[in-house]
């Protein structure tokens, strides 16, 4: 079971690697017309399954369950991150976004590697809250960490077309400016409940802290700073027709707020993670 | 080796081009006479707007008479068109490769690049191969040269962007809102080009509406694109519907400013808008571009890109000039490799031919008591026995043509010696007929080369 673990968690590296390289050739080649290369998107559908058969078999192994660790729970952000890509890219034609999620999936697989195993029910509180809270923050990580890439995607090609500048190069490898606005926006609808039930049950957790120290309080209200980012840039949106590269900019600033209480974990949990 | 002898527009005037055309239904009966010609083994034509350009190979195969050939298509040309003879070009062996390759591949097209090209010339490989006027030669040819032009294609930028100012402004429509269905387009005004822009975005699937000063103009401008027409009053409430604007009117004056865009913007909800400018002087304000959403192109925005494309174009032309000179630099070595052919083709007849008597005579009598799959294996044997016999011979025959240093054997050396060993002269038979014409593939020509069949004994000659 180590080995199969192990060897799918190597092979997963190296399958985003490659599949992370042919996006990028794909967003360099130079006939923008030519049709696209199958290989890079199903590489990534491979490295999605050997990153789930590590998850799962690792988990195993350390008698842990995938969403009960933040170890596994970062992993698997990543592979909710790819899935939700793979299916979403032929209908919003969202090809070159592939380019940024391989890269973050192969960031957070072997990121992973480097946060502790140790469960977060050894804190005291719900065991079962805690899973839920876990679940449904992975789940809300991977839809918000491709709203994120989206948004940026959205931020390059406007500036692009804004500036005028370099049109006649790079045309039509990057996703049309809708498509990357309704992506960003239908991510972050789904992606929303989902982060309102983490930093519910984030804030029961807090309070049953004796003593939760400055970094929990700070980590909390990174968490309440992403909520409020976001649901302004839902509510805007809905009253006042907040879209485009300003909801693209409050998505990122939503995003960013996330990864940094994710990296706040991360350093609290410091290094010594094991295949 | 072929000839190419053609008009295209930097040899010909339209004046003269229009003279040779020739018309797809009578295209294969052209062909077929051509290959009649006693020069002319194998032929197609290569026809578009801007060239008409006849490719074809001799009688002979690759050891044919190109000036005959050349000299055969140019007699042809000028039969079926009086008079053109004097503007026909003329290329010959190597240099008539390099140019099939450079036209295939674009290089030698009145837009650089254009794609269209590659698309004809298979069509008329097409054709001829279906007319029958395709043997060995062109067979190996052309699909080089469409290799080599979807090369220059996919490593060189030569393709790249649009060309024309209706099509870079379709093609930035598209980098907005992707599939233009169910997306509204407004032509305010008219002009050619707004009605060119206006067509494509129909084609796109986006709905067209037309606002004119004069209804009765706007409604003959909607019927011509498949629109429909609108006053000038609804101006202000189609900027609202629409997603893409076209302006193209004759006033002095903004038509669309600040103000109206800004208006219309809070009715979109900040919904992406795209201004096309086509008019002189403006028609759009240039500081609707302050606003988020709303994007404008003007006339000389638009042009700049097309510069900018026909830049990059130029550039990458001299990276596609070097893939069409590897390219031919490798026909010419395969090409030199093909002249061992005619001997190694004689060889192998002969032995086969004998081989082949030989197992027959003893299955007549000695071994006339074998059922048919034993006679099959020994016929099977033999044609092993024959390809391992050849085996080095082929090699070192096809090396001997490569191979132009006086270290070794020549091609017409060994040939000789071959030729007199084997006593070819007693049994010469001329075949290279377009009816003997060989498959397409190298592995097939290689097989129909070793079959022992009947078919194969025929024996080609070298001039």
């Amino acid at each position: 079971m180590a080995d199969i673990a192990t060897i799918a968690f190597y092979f997963g590296v190296i399958t985003y690697s490659v599949a992370a390289t042919l996006f990028f050739m794909e967003l360099l080649r130079k006939d923008g017309d030519g049709a696209r290369s199958p290989w890079a998107p199903r590489l990534l559908a491979l490295g999605g399954v050997l990153h789930a058969t590590h998850v799962l078999t690792a988990s195993l192994l350390s008698h842990v369950c995938p969403i009960d660790s933040l170890h596994f729970a970062l992993s698997f952000s990543a592979l909710i991150a790819v899935g939700a890509y793979l299916a979403l890219r032929e209908r919003l034609r969202l090809s070159a976004l592939g380019a940024f999620i391989a890269p973050i999936a192969l960031t957070f697989l072997v990121g992973a590697q480097f946060v502790g195993q140790s469960s977060e029910a050894a804190l005291g509180v719900s065991r079962t809250l805690l899973m839920f809270h876990i679940a449904a923050n992975v789940l809300g990580i991977g839809l918000f960490l491709i709203a994120g890439a989206a948004g940026s995607v959205y931020l390059l090609q406007e500036h692009r077309l804004r500036t005028k500048k370099r049109v006649a190069h790079r045309g039509s490898r990057l996703p049309p400016l809708d498509s990357l606005d309704t992506t960003t926006h239908r991510l972050l609808l789904a992606g929303f409940p989902l982060l309102t039930f983490g930093v519910v049950t984030g804030a029961v957790f807090s309070r049953q802290l004796t003593n939760p120290g400055g970094a929990e309080s700070l980590r909390s209200l990174l968490g309440y700073a992403t909520w409020i980012l976001l649901a302004a840039v839902l509510v805007l949106r809905k009253t006042a027709g907040f879209s485009g590269r300003k909801a693209a900019y409050g998505t990122i600033a939503g995003v960013v707020c996330m990864l940094l209480v994710l990296l706040m974990y991360v350093v609290r949990s410091g290094g010594g993670g094991n295949l | 080796m072929i000839v190419v002898v053609g008009l295209s527009h930097r040899t010909a005037p339209i004046g003269v081009r229009e003279k040779l055309v020739l018309d797809a239904a009578g295209l294969p009966d052209f062909l077929r006479a051509l290959v009649q010609r006693p020069e002319l083994g194998e032929a197609l034509l290569v026809s578009t707007c801007n060239r008409v350009e006849l490719v074809a190979a001799g009688r002979s195969g690759f050891d044919s008479d190109l000036e005959q050939v050349a000299k055969a298509c140019v007699e042809a040309l000028d039969v079926h068109s009086p008079g053109i003879a004097p503007h026909l070009y003329r290329h010959v062996g190597g240099a008539a490769v390099r140019h099939l390759f450079r036209v295939a591949a674009s290089l030698d097209s009145m837009v650089l690049g254009e794609p269209q090209i590659l698309g004809q010339v298979k069509e008329a490989y097409e054709l001829a191969r279906k007319a029958g006027t395709v043997g060995s030669v062109l067979h190996r040819t052309l699909p080089r040269a469409i290799r080599a032009a979807k090369r220059v294609r996919t490593e060189t930028a030569i393709g790249s962007g649009q060309v024309s100012v209706p099509s870079v402004a379709v093609d930035l429509t598209r980098e907005i809102f992707g599939d233009l269905s169910g997306h509204t387009a407004l032509l305010v005004g008219s002009g050619e080009m707004a009605e060119a822009v206006a067509r494509l975005l129909k084609v796109g699937g986006a709905k067209v509406v037309v606002v004119g000063r004069t209804l009765s103009r706007a409604e003959d401008l909607a019927n011509a694109v498949g629109g429909s027409a609108l006053p000038w009053s609804a101006l202000q409430q189609s900027l609202v519907d629409a997603d893409v604007v076209v302006t193209s009117t004759s006033a002095p004056h903004f038509v669309v400013d600040y103000e109206m865009v800004s208006a219309a913007r809070r009715a979109r909800r900040g919904k992406n808008q795209f201004f096309i400018d086509l008019a002189v002087p403006r028609d759009v304000e240039p500081r609707i571009e302050t606003l988020d959403g709303e994007f404008l192109y003007n006339i000389d925005d638009l042009s700049k890109v097309v510069s900018d494309t026909l830049s990059t174009r130029t550039r990458e032309a001299a990276s596609a000039e070097a893939i069409i000179g590897r390219a031919a630099e490798g026909y010419d070595r395969w090409a030199d490799a093909e002249q061992a052919t005619p001997t190694i083709v004689q060889l192998r007849a002969r032995l086969s031919s004998a081989l082949e008597e030989e197992l027959s005579r003893s299955l007549r009598g000695k071994l006339k008591h074998l059922p048919e799959a034993d006679r099959a294996a020994l016929s099977k044997m033999l044609e092993s026995a024959v390809n391992r016999l050849l085996h080095q011979p082929t090699i070192r025959l096809r090396q001997a043509a490569l191979d132009r240093t006086q270290d070794s054997l020549s091609l017409e050396q060994l040939s000789a010696a071959v030729s007199e060993l084997f006593a070819f002269d007693a049994e010469l038979e001329a075949v290279s007929s377009p009816e003997n014409a060989l498959p397409e593939s190298d592995t097939a020509v290689e097989n129909s080369r070793l079959s022992l069949a009947p078919k194969a004994r025929v024996v080609a000659s070298r001039s």
